[in-house]
């Protein structure tokens, strides 16, 4: 049994994964710029295979999912199952291990992905000598979480555990299950799915990875640091646990909408609709929840920068699971699909949301961590205005492209062709990229700014010993 | 009240604006009378616009012909778009009162449609820009004016509503999230309403 009161939780590895995190967000967002301006300017590629744009763009959503996400989301998962467990991490060498081995796994994932390796499903292109690293990789993670959990000195499981619980089961489900593959040599495999069979499962992996990694993941990080940042209890425990299991229940039957008039069973796609709908509910129950929590404690944004943030990410969430659902009707979608519109759709997530309330809880975090206060919060107050115009002018040009699309590739004359070829619809939109370029400097020069920020505040100094305080018997305490 | 009093709304809010607010929050107008005497008459201008640039000139989506619509189609677009904008000013003053008594801010209805009409105005005049109707040229006008209504908005809320400036900065996020919300909520309802067979011709 762990001795409660000489025990001290274990933060280091938790620094370190945030350091890797923002590594990871300034690489991976400066390829996303490349990216956009590879669309404006196709030749810069330079004729290198590595430079083109297919495969900088799996480069890019990898490093953003996988580098800058799931660090963050492993590095806050430690801080905060330590706390609401009141044990120190279960394993710790195995933590470092996790904390280690999955950037290696991200940077060799990365260069294979350069040289051309790849799976060709997306978000899950990595070949599968890389998949089962990740699996391993995985496992250990759950290992540590669930440890600490099955620990823990306090009897509930505290609602963000329950997130960050989901977001690890259920990505090692979607993760095993749709990278089976029979390999055909190191470096190639092929799905064991085929046809529609393939689709299917590959969306159902796709649309949950966006599911409980980039909304259950990031739910647990804002149900822990929200109510600590704001000093106050959540506004709604109740709500927030029929919010979780509504999320968990719902979410998962939702990815055919990916496949909306594609040779699936129309009722496969009619299924996804209705549960796209009902996802509305348990999504803004959670929006709802944060924006109340921090209602009352508008005392915090004097000093506090990082509030900001999240309260803003809470605005972004609302738009994005109102959007999502919209784009899973059938008459939406014919006009949205394959357009810029999804783009838009997906920053207005992942920027808006999901680096946002990443940016709040590291602000937050990092100066704790090392018991020091934030090296800028000038800085910081810039970072977020610049966070809020890069995302705002990213999801406008988008709509403005994506709408532009869905509106002239449908568009038809008197005797019923099509009005416009597909090439000049394209080499139209170059505007719109060059605004959306512009939008992406915005938003990464934000990002490089917290990087520097957050570099002085911790440089040179080592976590603080926090001893692991003893549980309040009004919580009930296990033995 | 002398009615003549709030023609700050309209003018002075343009320049200063920080004026115009404290002016806004000694009066308590009645939200019909802003309405009619201000609010409608901003409204009106985008439809109108939009009506002229699209019959003598046709939307440019970027491709290289027009998007002619017939005039009767174009009318009804029109007279769409002004409900929507009215219906938009409405839930937008009433969701803000419903948020004032969460943020400790005054549930004065007509400051709330009156602030609305505010933050809104640079938007109405900017859109001038739809009498060139193109996308992109309508889209790089209106974002800077965008992020100056958005400015209003967070400027607005804490002096009109008297509410301490980070409570005022709470309420103007969730509003901003409201508005996000109905801004793509008109987007889904223009492409329905395009499948459906009104407006331009589709192959769906």
């Amino acid at each position: 049994m762990i001795d409660v009161n000489n025990s001290t939780y274990h933060d280091k590895v938790v620094i370190r994964l945030i350091q890797f995190s923002v590594i990871w967000a300034v690489v991976a967002m400066t390829v996303g710029v490349y990216l956009s301006a590879e669309l404006i300017w196709p030749t810069i590629d330079f004729g290198q295979f590595w430079l083109s744009f297919g495969r900088l763009r799996p480069l890019h959503t990898n490093g953003i999912l996988f580098g800058f996400g799931v660090s963050a989301l492993m590095g806050t998962a430690f801080y905060s199952v330590q706390r609401t467990s009141h044990v120190p991490l279960f394993a710790p060498k195995l933590a470092w291990f996790c904390c280690f081995a999955w950037q290696l796994v991200v940077l060799t994932g990365g260069i294979s992905l350069l040289g051309g390796m790849t799976s060709s499903k997306e978000y899950a292109e990595l070949e599968w000598p890389f998949d089962i690293a990740i699996t391993i990789v995985w496992v250990c993670f759950g290992i540590v979480f669930f440890g600490t959990i099955a620990t823990r000195k306090i009897k509930q499981i505290y609602i963000s555990n329950w997130f960050y619980g989901s977001l690890i089961i259920v990505i090692a489900m979607l993760h095993i299950v749709n990278s089976l593959a029979i390999p055909v040599s190191l470096t190639k495999s092929y799905s064991i799915y085929a046809g529609a069979q393939d689709a299917v499962v590959q969306w159902w992996y796709g649309h949950n990875a966006v599911g409980f990694l980039m909304t259950g993941g990031y739910l647990g990080m804002m149900y822990y640091f929200l109510p600590k940042q704001a000093g106050r209890p959540i506004w709604s425990y109740r709500l927030s646990v029929v919010a979780f299991w509504a999320f968990v229940y719902s979410y998962i039957w939702a990815g055919p909408h990916h496949l909306h008039f594609s040779a699936i069973p129309e009722w496969v796609q009619s299924l996804a609709v209705v549960m796209s709908i009902i996802l509305l509910l348990p999504s803004w129950a959670s929006m709802i929840n944060g924006i109340m929590t921090v209602s009352t404690a508008w005392e915090k944004l004097k000093t506090d920068p990082a509030l900001k943030f999240i309260v803003l990410s809470l605005a972004f969430y609302g738009l994005a699971t109102f959007e999502g659902p919209m784009m899973a009707l059938r008459s939406v979608n014919v006009v949205s699909h394959f357009t810029d519109w999804t783009i838009g759709h997906v920053h207005s997530g992942a920027l808006g949301w999901n680096a946002m309330v990443t940016y709040g809880t590291f602000y937050f975090l990092v100066p704790r961590l090392v018991g020091v206060e934030l090296h800028s919060v000038r800085l910081a107050n810039i970072h977020f205005w610049l966070a809020l115009a890069g995302t705002m002018l990213y999801i406008i040009a988008m709509w403005g492209a994506g709408v532009s699309q869905g509106l002239l590739w449908l568009s038809i004359d008197e005797i019923g062709e099509l009005s416009f070829s597909f090439k000049d619809i394209m080499s139209s939109m170059t505007p719109y990229y060059a605004l959306r370029l512009v939008a992406g400097l915005i938003f990464l020069g934000g990002t490089v700014l917290m990087a520097y920020n957050l570099f002085m505040t911790l440089k040179g100094r080592d976590a603080v010993v926090v001893k692991v305080p003893p549980v309040d018997p009004a919580y009930g305490v296990n033995s | 009240m002398n009615d003549r009093s709030y023609s700050f709304l309209l003018f002075k809010s343009l320049y200063q604006p920080s004026i115009a607010f404290e002016e806004l929050a000694k009066v308590d107008p009645s939200p019909f009378n802003i309405l009619i005497r201000y609010s409608i008459w901003l409204l009106i201008l985008p439809p109108a616009f939009s009506l002229i640039g699209a019959a003598n000139f046709g939307w440019r989506l970027g491709a290289a012909e027009p998007l002619m619509l017939p005039t009767n189609t174009l009318v009804l677009v029109s007279v769409a778009y002004l409900c929507v904008l009215i219906f938009g000013l409405l839930s937008t003053a009433f969701i803000s009162r419903w948020m004032a008594s969460t943020y400790g801010a005054s549930t004065s209805l007509g400051r709330h449609v009156a602030l609305i009409t505010i933050v809104g105005e640079p938007l109405a005049i900017a859109s001038v820009a739809h009498l060139y109707p193109d996308v992109f040229v309508n889209i790089l006008i209106l974002i800077p004016t965008m992020i100056w209504s958005m400015y209003l908005l967070y400027k607005g809320i804490p002096i009109v509503l008297e509410t301490p400036p980070e409570r005022g900065m709470l309420m103007a996020s969730s509003l901003v999230g409201w508005l996000l919300v109905a801004a793509v909520s008109l987007l889904g309802l223009s492409v329905m309403l395009w499948t459906l067979g009104v407006g331009p011709l589709l192959g769906v």
